[in-house]
């Protein structure tokens, strides 16, 4: 990594308007998740029947003691949204991390050896991604009972196989570069080979499917939560708050419409800052990531 | 009166709020049936007089001065369409890669078709046409190559099919990018001699740019030579070869090897030609600085194009002394062939066999293999250069990743230093390549790691293995191999990307170097070079075998850089070693018939001596190629 940050053109990334805008926006997230406790004005899980239902403290009968308003059981919204951040940032960071290492490292090892180990990870990654993703993480889900790190885990088991295709077909790439050959010359052991030749080349490509993971994890833990296949029912997450806030759309849409901003816009700051990356760090790639 | 006429023609580029002039006050006319040849090195801004012809300049570039006329007519600023009626059918194209420039998924016929369906010729008649066409460019059986894709053709032959499509219409101008350069010597004499004859046929003007002077000089009538976008020298193709009158031309013919004249050492030429950004720089001759003969007025004022003899121009401010400068370099010595006998081979190669097995398919069962390299055998002793020489597909670059252990050899035996490392997994033997043998590579982009700084790169072998050398040592070993492959010390703290490619093969040699290996194995190491910056490299190859006592596998196609560097020759043809000897014995009296024809195929260095290749005529007899 430090090595990648030392190369020619690592400065460009941050002169990318897209990679500021989506940089910004990922870590105000991430510092709401950090600060949650501190930020929030109330507890997230405390209700207050009294002053159910309030809209935001702009509007008409708001209560400036509730910023963004109250649920149907009388809980904050703000609060509520910061601590869905934690959730969110959590499931965003370990999924999407733990794909990367799995899909990543079986890549290195696919793409640099070739032969027989490709062609066995390669049929393993063909078994896993003729399930259906949707029924494997319900299936895991069931097993495991509800919480973020199942479906941390549930993301992992599915999405690694995106890191692995691309980075593979990037490594067998790099790996036909004559510099390859030259250190195989001068007598690196493979593993020197791929750390110190391979591994750099690709960081890039790895950092871009990291940002752009993320975004997808963020989605698909809001989906989980939606079906209440996620965390406990005691937490605060985004797609709880979806769901809760079906039942009083007519009456204050605020409670719908707030937390369904805030994914959106965390997922957009991870796209922005993935597809900033990936035009600043890689230009040929244009069209191989996404879902 | 000329065909194409060109008056101070000047091409600007805006760089940065600033206009750099790319092609400065070019003047040429061209005659109905003449052949103009445009030379220079690479960045000399020979393209960019095809690409202005074309009206196809790129962005940012522009026409800021002077005229170019085609026929009577003003070809800058011409309309799109009327540039569509023109181009194809009065001006045609022949292209520097002939295989990228036809389309892939089209049979021959189908693109033949639609070029003449372009042309206004009836579609039914078409084929008929098409077939006239390929047989005046002696491709054999033309009706079948009408069905084939070009995949299945040779890099010659597609080039010969769009020399055909070129002169379809009868083209009054025929501009030829550097046709032959991605082609083999043999196809290049080929393609040469078959653009003349059909310039003859239809008396079409000719502009063949090229890099290459002396084969310029046999194809061309005119020459001008081109030097950071200014033209230099302009006249007679043998007045100017022969009798030079501008210092850049002579060190264009002193740093191209000869194949005939007495082994000379090459003139090397400081540094490079300036790129795009320093022209703006240079107030005075933008050759100055690398001139051998500059005098302080040619920094002050830059020389006018005069003219020293009729019909031949110098833009020097004294080109009377061109002549005078290095007369002859001298005589390079120190190249007595190594008395082999008393003293044990570094690389003993016996019997040394490669097959390549192609992708199997189901339905089919039986094995075609592709025998890349067929029982090879031959030594290499210490401090002696051999060379491998052999067109593309001949096993040259087979036998060098062979011997430095990047392949398995199907069947032979590879001995390095009195050892037996035929066994590429075995550990003990990888271990005693390492501190043997090395190689440079041909590409020196894919050569070295962009992310790597060149302190890093250099002195990589001291961080292989379980090797750990500490950093101060590295930097120390790094600043001694850079002095001694003639790099600047700060260049240790640049990137490869900051390196200009001669820069960029030099680093490649220092890591090759760094292990100190006994042997080297270069593969076309100079072959994607200007020749300026290639003679510099050859000098340091020479250098290291003087200082270092270097033996060196030198691959390559070009038999007068060969000629110059190497004390023996095996010749390959097809995988097999036809002909083996002393330089100068296999050189000056070839025995086997490819040997021969590989000679006849490079134009010689004698102007009174007809070049035997572009005479023949119609099929080449003997071999068949």
């Amino acid at each position: 990594m430090a090595r990648f940050f030392a190369s020619p053109g690592a400065g460009r990334v941050l002169t990318s308007p897209h990679v500021i805008a989506g940089g910004l926006i990922v870590a105000a997230v991430f510092l709401c998740a950090l600060f949650a406790p501190w930020l929030a004005p109330h507890d997230p899980e405390d209700q207050n029947l009294i002053v159910r239902l309030l809209p935001p403290a702009w509007m008409a009968g708001g209560d400036p003691a509730y910023l963004f308003g109250t649920d149907g059981l009388g809980r904050c919204v703000l609060s509520r949204l910061l601590y869905g951040a934690r959730v969110a940032s959590y499931v965003a960071i370990v999924a999407s991390f733990g794909a990367m290492l799995l899909g990543g490292v079986l890549a290195h090892i696919a793409g640099y050896f070739g032969g027989r180990t490709d062609w066995l990870i390669g049929r393993m990654v063909d078994v896993l991604m003729s399930f259906p993703p949707v029924i494997l993480s319900l299936i895991l889900i069931t097993a495991l009972g509800v919480g973020v790190n199942k479906v941390a885990l549930a993301i992992v088991l599915v999405d690694w196989t995106r890191f692995y295709r691309v980075l593979r077909s990037e490594v067998l790439t790099v790996v036909q570069r004559d510099y390859v050959a030259a250190a195989r010359l001068l007598g690196y052991s493979s593993s020197q080979i791929i750390w110190r030749e391979v591994l750099p080349a690709t960081t890039p490509l790895l950092i871009t499917l990291l940002s752009l993971e993320m975004g997808i994890a963020v989605v698909v833990e809001t989906i989980l939560s939606f079906i209440g296949l996620s965390v406990e029912a005691n937490v605060s997450a985004w797609g709880v708050m979806i769901a809760d806030a079906r039942n009083y759309v007519h009456q204050t849409a605020w409670n719908l419409v707030l937390p369904i901003l805030a994914v959106f816009l965390t997922v957009l700051g991870f796209n922005l800052l993935g597809d900033g990356l990936r035009r600043t760090l890689d230009p040929r790639l244009a069209l191989r990531v996404g879902r | 009166m000329a065909l194409l006429e060109a008056r101070a023609l000047t091409v600007s580029l805006d760089l940065a709020g600033q206009s750099i002039q790319v092609l400065r006050k070019v003047n040429f006319a061209l005659a109905e049936g003449r052949v103009l040849g445009i030379v220079g090195e690479s960045g000399a801004g020979k393209s960019m007089i095809a690409r202005t012809i074309a009206q196809m300049l790129p962005r940012g570039f522009r026409v800021s001065g002077g005229s170019l006329d085609f026929d009577g007519e003003s070809l800058v600023g011409i309309s799109n369409a009327r540039r569509r009626d023109l181009l194809g059918a009065e001006i045609a194209f022949v292209p520097q890669e002939p295989l990228t420039a036809l389309n892939p998924v089209l049979t021959i016929g189908q693109q033949f078709g639609e070029h003449l369906a372009r042309l206004g010729l009836a579609r039914a008649l078409c084929g008929a046409r098409a077939i006239e066409l390929l047989d005046a460019v002696h491709l054999r059986s033309p009706a079948t190559l009408l069905s084939q894709y070009p995949h299945q053709l040779s890099g010659g032959m597609c080039q010969r099919v769009l020399i055909a499509m070129a002169f379809a219409g009868q083209p009054k101008l025929v501009v030829a990018d550097e046709p032959t350069t991605a082609l083999d010597v043999i196809v290049q004499a080929r393609i040469m001699r078959i653009m003349l004859e059909m310039t003859k046929r239809h008396r079409t003007a000719v502009i063949f740019i090229t890099h290459d002077l002396r084969l310029a000089t046999h194809v061309c009538d005119d020459i001008m030579v081109l030097y950071a976008g200014v033209p230099v020298e302009i006249g007679p193709a043998k007045q100017v070869f022969g009798a030079p009158r501008h210092p850049y031309t002579r060190c264009l013919q002193l740093t191209t090897p000869s194949l005939s004249a007495a082994r000379r050492e090459l003139i090397a030429l400081p540094d490079r030609m300036p790129d795009l950004a320093e022209f703006g720089r240079i107030t005075g001759c933008r050759f100055a600085p690398r001139c051998p003969l500059r005098q302080p007025r040619c920094d002050a004022e830059e020389p006018p194009l005069v003219e020293v003899a009729p019909g031949h121009r110098s833009a020097c401010l004294f080109p009377e002394r061109t002549g005078t400068f290095i007369q002859e370099p001298p005589i390079v010595t120190g190249l007595a062939a190594a008395s082999a006998s008393d003293r044990d081979a570094i690389l003993r190669i016996e019997g040394l066999s490669k097959k390549f097995r192609r992708q199997r398919r189901f339905w089919r069962r039986a094995h075609d293999d592709v025998v890349a390299v067929h029982d090879v055998s031959f030594e290499l002793y210490p401090r002696e250069f051999v060379g491998i020489v052999g067109e593309s597909g001949s096993g040259k670059t087979t036998i060098g990743r062979l011997s430095v252990g990047l392949d398995e050899p199907t069947a032979g035996r590879i001995m390095l230093a009195g050892r037996d490392v035929t066994d590429v997994h075995n550990a003990k033997s990888r271990a005693h390549r390492v501190a043997t043998i090395q190689m440079i590579f041909q590409d020196p982009q894919s050569a070295l790691n962009p992310r790597r700084r060149v302190v890093r790169i250099v002195t990589q072998a001291m961080e292989a293995g379980d090797r750990h050398a500490p950093w101060s040592e590295r930097t120390a070993r790094a600043q001694d191999l850079l002095a001694e492959i003639g790099m600047p010390s700060d260049a240790a703290e640049r990137y490869p990307a900051q390196l200009s490619g001669g820069q960029r093969q030099r680093v490649n040699i220092a890591r090759a170097l760094c292990s100190v290996p006994k042997l080297l194995v270069a593969d076309e190491i100079v072959s994607g070079l200007d020749v300026s910056v290639q003679a510099q490299l050859l000098n340091l190859l020479l250098r290291l075998k003087r200082e270092r006592q270097i033996a060196v596998l030198f691959i390559s196609h070009d038999l007068s850089v060969v000629r110059y560097l190497c004390d023996r020759v095996l010749v390959l043809y097809r995988g097999a070693v036809v002909e083996s000897g002393p330089t100068e014995a296999v050189f000056a009296q070839p025995r086997h018939d490819y040997t021969k024809a590989l000679l006849a195929a490079v134009p010689p260095d004698d102007l009174t001596q007809r070049w035997a290749a572009l005479a023949a005529s119609g099929q080449d007899a003997g071999l068949a190629l």
